[in-house]
């Protein structure tokens, strides 16, 4: 009984940290699970770099206008300036690590670049670029 | 201390020295601390203005003690004038034919002395306004802020007394040298005068000179030495302010975008308002939960503006008027007063990138402090010279226009 304890008592404290480490294939293992994939990284990069006009402004938004095109370099926020740490995992080993993180600004940088949400596939497609870099 | 004599042009006349080393050092340092106090009262350069009136007060006590041991024609003594004396030579002078003294004479010493206890109580005032209004220096927490900024005026009134005085002293020293035919500007840079033989003459007290300078140029060094040792990353602040409450969550949400603007840069309204409208944040959708939404809310009403936990709270609080609700800090009046002098270049240089992005010159955005002199505007390599240019000639502009305009202080308390 007190072993079963243990075993329990560190599995709690080792878990999230697996989960933590990762957040990426457990949004892509959810995106699957709602019927899409397989992922694929070039699809993702060019979806990253693909201009959409905003309907209001009638200019050219796409996620490299805050997050720029080189992913290791530090990125500004267009509209107040504000410096964005870079995006590739291995220059901001932060980076994508929360799953809350990421589907929050999936939501929010979609609406914004594309006028509407991403698609599951078009999530794990970016995810298997970022993944990468 | 024979100092006056009679005019004689057939006596024989030699040169001596009249001023010591360490009193006209005082005098140049004295002009320097007054000409470098005017040109920093911007906050920006509030150390530098600091150093110049911690050297002027330190100048000032070296000369009180230098006026009991300092020698002929330094000591009070050998200048102690009465008013009737001062003013009868005052009437003589304005007819044309004031005696002639060696050291100081009657009406001068007078402004000597006014000038020494002008400056005295500017550098208290001062002191006073900095630990009132600032929370910094010896006496910080002796004034609220409030009493703070009414030493900060009476310290501006004294400074303008004070530059009329300097420009009475001025014309003083004009009108004695031409009608003395003799120029005492020069003497106060060489210490010689021509005197009838027999005069006493001081002795130079290279010593005591050479103290003084050692002791200004350790003074400065220790006092900006920040500055030799600072990095692009780590720029010196030369004022901390205290550390003030901080929010994790408060961070993470409204610091992803733009800087987390601290609490105390609006009234609890504000942010009320602000929260309740997080859907159509200056058109982004925050996409908050209700009680991320409550938690962020409480932390800014509790340390809002009116808690008055920083010098620009206070300031900011007070240039709103109760009625209004602004959702802007940049469209305080406090703030839009603070940066009226930066051109739209600057704001559009790709460095700044707007209004917003108070990080970009504030070395301290981040702790939400805004403390004086901790503010850089960023110039691009290229055009830095020109943008330089600019900025001081739209200074000297300022200069010459502000004598006519009532002094900032007015526009401060919006
Ligand atoms: C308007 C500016 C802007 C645009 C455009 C933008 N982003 Fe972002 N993005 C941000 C900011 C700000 C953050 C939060 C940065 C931080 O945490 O340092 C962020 C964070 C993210 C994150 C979370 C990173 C993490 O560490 O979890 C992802 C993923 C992301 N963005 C993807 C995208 C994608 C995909 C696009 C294009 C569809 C895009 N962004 C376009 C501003 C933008
Ligand atoms: C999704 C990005 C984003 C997030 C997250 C965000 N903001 Fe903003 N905020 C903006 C933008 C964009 C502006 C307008 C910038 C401009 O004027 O160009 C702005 C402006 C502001 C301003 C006005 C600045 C001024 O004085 O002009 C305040 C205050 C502010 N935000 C507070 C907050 C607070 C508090 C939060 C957290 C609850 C928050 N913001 C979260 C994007 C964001
Ligand atoms: C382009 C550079 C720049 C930006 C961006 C900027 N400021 Fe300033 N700020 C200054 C300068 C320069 C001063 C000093 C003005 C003076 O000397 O009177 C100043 C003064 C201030 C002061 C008064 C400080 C004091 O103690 O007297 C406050 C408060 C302040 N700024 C807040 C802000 C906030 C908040 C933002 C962002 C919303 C911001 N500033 C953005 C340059 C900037």
């Amino acid at each position: 009984m007190k072993r079963k304890l243990i075993v329990i008592t560190a599995l709690m404290f080792v878990m999230p940290m697996v989960v933590q480490a990762d957040a990426i294939s457990q949004l892509q293992a959810d995106y699957q699970a709602k019927g899409a994939g397989p992922f694929s990284a070039a699809a993702g990069e060019a979806l990253w770099n693909k201009p959409f006009k905003d309907a209001k402004s009638g200019k050219e938004r796409r996620c490299t206008t805050c997050h720029t095109t080189d992913l290791t370099q530090a990125g500004k926020h267009l509209r107040t300036g504000k410096v964005i740490e870079p995006m590739a995992p291995s220059a901001n080993p932060k980076r994508l690590t929360k799953i809350k993180k990421i589907k929050k600004w999936f939501v929010r940088n979609c609406k914004w670049t594309l006028g509407r949400e991403c698609t599951a596939q078009e999530k794990g497609d970016l995810l298997a670029f970022l993944k990468s870099l | 201390m024979q100092t006056q004599t009679e005019e004689n042009p057939v006596a024989e006349i030699t040169q001596a020295r009249i001023w010591n080393i360490p009193v006209r050092l005082f005098h140049w340092m004295l002009v320097s601390c007054f000409i470098t106090a005017w040109l920093t009262r911007d906050d920006r350069y509030l150390d530098i203005h600091l150093f110049a009136g911690y050297l002027m007060a330190a100048l000032i006590l070296f000369r009180l003690l230098w006026g009991v041991i300092g020698g002929p024609y330094a000591r009070f003594g050998d200048f102690a004038f009465g008013w009737r004396e001062a003013w009868g030579y005052t009437k003589m002078a304005l007819k044309g034919c004031p005696p002639r003294f060696i050291g100081h004479n009657p009406a001068g010493s007078w402004g000597i002395y006014l000038l020494l206890g002008l400056g005295s109580l500017i550098a208290i005032t001062g002191l006073l306004a900095l630990g009132g209004e600032e929370g910094h220096g010896p006496l910080a927490g002796l004034l609220n802020r409030p009493q703070g900024a009414l030493a900060h005026d009476l310290h501006e009134l004294l400074a303008w007394v004070m530059l009329g005085a300097v420009a009475v002293h001025l014309l003083g020293v004009l009108v004695e040298s031409i009608l003395h035919r003799e120029n005492l500007i020069g003497s106060m840079i060489t210490g010689y005068k021509s005197v009838p033989p027999g005069t006493v003459s001081a002795t130079a007290s290279r010593p005591v000179a050479a103290f003084m300078l050692v002791a200004t140029i350790a003074a400065g060094f220790s006092w900006f030495y920040g500055y030799l040792v600072e990095t692009p990353e780590q720029p010196y602040r030369p004022f901390i302010g205290q550390q003030l409450p901080d929010n994790a969550l408060w961070r993470e949400e409204c610091g992803a975008c733009h800087l987390a603007f601290h609490p105390s840069l609006l009234p609890a309204r504000s942010w009320r308002v602000m929260m309740q409208q997080q859907a159509s944040h200056f058109g982004e959708d925050l996409f908050l939960e209700q009680d991320a939404i409550d938690e962020i809310t409480t932390f800014m009403a509790d340390n809002a503006a009116e808690q008055e936990l920083t010098e620009a709270a206070w300031k900011i609080n007070q240039s709103i008027p109760e009625t209004e609700t602004p959702l802007r800090i940049t469209e305080t009046q406090y703030w839009i007063d603070k940066h009226s002098e930066i051109s739209m270049q600057i704001w559009e240089s790709p460095k700044v990138n707007g209004k917003v992005n108070c990080a970009a010159c504030h070395l301290d955005a981040d702790d939400g402090t805004f403390e004086d002199a901790a503010m850089r505007i960023p110039v691009e390599e290229d055009q830095s010279s020109t943008v330089l240019f600019n900025e001081m000639f739209q200074k000297a502009a300022r200069y010459f226009s502000f004598n006519s305009a009532p002094p900032n202080r007015l526009d401060d308390k919006g």
